[in-house]
């Protein structure tokens, strides 16, 4: 079971900017951290499963009915969840069932929200994740660039992954709240 | 058996990615990654986030990369970066907990259905509500179909046969295709490739072969019934697969059994329409479309009560 490339991509770009939503549920579900952690990491193992993504028209559905589905075996597993957990789940599932207008402009979110996070990433840190991804420079080649050891390389970026996935794992509000200020503080520098 | 807190496992993962991101090439890095990962499924979903997380950032390339100057040396090109690191193979599996050798345990709760590939290149689809468990030995492949359905696409291995059990009946198999689902006093066995041996442990003289497109029952006291030819209705017979059931002419009755299998949401059929019969393809999932259908087309109506499809006749004026 090697991971697929395309099918790696499409978790990044479908069900990551869903993670914080899901994460709030389950922490409105009354999980620990602990626990919460753990339906995530259980999710995104089943996702690493899917044999034709191409067929979910809906991948963040999708991505609520694995966790329901996680929650009821964890029920199994005699964990405590609480039973209107699945109820609420279900509904939310249900939200939106194809593709609306809403979803669109999330979508645009999702785009102005990578851009933001990689901006607001330490200096040195977005220097070696964008020769890495835009100069497709190796984690040599931005070593001997830069003039540092691999080992530093190495180290900004986990660095810079930790704080690229600490940020997808907010929960929407959250973000909204950021875009917000952000976008008013750049009204208020512009004029 | 949790020896990490799942945020110290996030941020393993995370330097996974990052060290095989910086060399792909490296087998024994490779390897100590894939014991890594083989030591719980929870693992293996927090490398898959980082890696998703990591790619995501691929789209980088619509900013305006401002701070940089290119040409620099040592470019690679795009697409070798995004082809490192994706295909080496691992046992972990999701949901089926931690993994000791090569055994492993497979269940689904109603309504899923799931795609397992073994260690040893064969592959399982394991439907609704179903409990199996894998033993891969060396000289042996023996699976154990505790309850539900699975469909096996069997890697070819003269010196391991691959035979699994359901009760007492067995069927095996070498490099073939088959499905088996375990019934109250027996089981199905259907072949899709390949031929297979089935018997029943009680009454080990009379074996059964099986060829391609056929299809018989296996009876825990008294073996293999009378062998029926399948033919091109195999496919519909194993739509389960892809989360589909696909009807041709049977009741209403057993139509409703067959998505009963899938849903905790039950279809209660009227006995009035109970032999109707119908023809179409659904979702598994799908048992109120399903009723709708069927309704509209034998005139019927449609009452939900909670966990409960009902069709019945209409009342009558």
């Amino acid at each position: 079971m090697g991971e697929r490339a395309d099918l790696i991509q499409w978790i990044g770009r479908e069900i990551l900017p869903n993670e914080g939503g899901v994460r709030a549920f389950l922490k409105r579900a009354a999980l620990s951290p602990e626990d919460v952690d753990e339906v995530i990491q259980e999710a995104y193992c089943r996702m690493a499963g899917i044999e034709d993504y191409r067929r979910i028209e809906n991948p963040r559905a999708y991505l609520y009915q694995v966790v329901r589905s996680i929650l009821l075996s964890q029920v199994r597993r005699a964990r405590v969840v609480r039973f209107d957990t699945v109820a609420e789940l279900d509904s939310l599932g249900v939200i939106d069932s194809g593709l609306n207008p809403e979803q669109a402009v999330l979508r645009k979110d999702d785009l102005q929200r990578l851009k933001s996070l990689i901006e607001n990433l330490p200096a040195n840190i977005r220097q070696v994740f964008l020769l890495r991804k835009i100069d497709g420079l190796s984690q040599k080649a931005i070593a001997a660039h830069l003039n540092i050891s691999e080992r530093t390389v190495e180290w900004y970026s986990t660095q810079g992954l930790r704080l690229v996935l600490a940020e997808w794992a907010k929960t929407d509000k959250d973000v909204r709240r950021r875009l917000r200020d952000e976008e008013q503080t750049e009204r208020r520098d512009r004029s | 058996m949790k020896s990490k807190p799942n945020d110290a496992i996030d941020l393993d993962a995370i330097k996974w990615v990052v060290r095989l991101d910086a060399a792909p090439e490296d087998a024994h890095l490779r390897a100590a990654f894939e014991h890594w990962q083989s030591l719980g499924t929870n693992r293996r979903g927090a490398y898959i986030r980082a890696k998703a997380a990591w790619h995501a950032l691929d789209p980088l390339m619509i900013f305006p990369a401002e701070s940089i100057k290119p040409p620099i040396e040592g470019r690679i090109p795009r697409r070798a970066i995004l082809a490192g690191g994706v295909g080496a193979a691992t046992i972990a599996v999701c949901g089926a907990g931690f993994l000791f050798g090569a055994r492993e345990e497979v269940s689904t709760p109603i309504g899923e259905i799931r795609h397992v590939p073994l260690a040893d290149g064969s592959l399982m689809n394991v439907n609704t509500d179903s409990s199996v468990q894998v033993t891969l030995e060396s000289g042996l492949r023996q699976i154990k179909l505790d309850k539900g359905e699975v469909w096996f696409q069997v890697a070819e291995d003269k010196e391991r046969p691959f035979v699994v059990s359901a009760g007492p009946v067995r069927v095996r198999a070498v490099g073939t295709a088959f499905s088996i689902r375990r019934r109250e006093e027996g089981a199905d066995v259907l072949v899709t490739e390949g031929i297979v041996e089935t018997w029943s442990q009680d009454d080990e003289n009379r074996k059964t072969r099986l060829e391609a497109g056929s299809k018989v029952f296996v009876s825990d006291n008294f073996g293999p019934e009378r062998v029926i030819s399948v033919g091109p209705d195999i496919q519909r017979t194993l739509a389960w697969r892809d989360g589909e059931i696909a009807l041709s002419g049977q009741s209403l009755a057993e139509a409703a059994a067959e998505f009963n299998r899938y849903n905790e949401q039950k279809l209660i059929i009227d006995p009035g329409l109970a032999n109707e019969g119908l023809t179409g393809w659904f979702r598994t999932n799908e048992p109120q479309t399903f009723a709708d259908a069927a309704a509209r087309v034998l005139g019927a109506a449609v009452a939900i009560n909670g966990n409960e499809i009902r069709v019945s006749r209409r009342d009558e004026k």
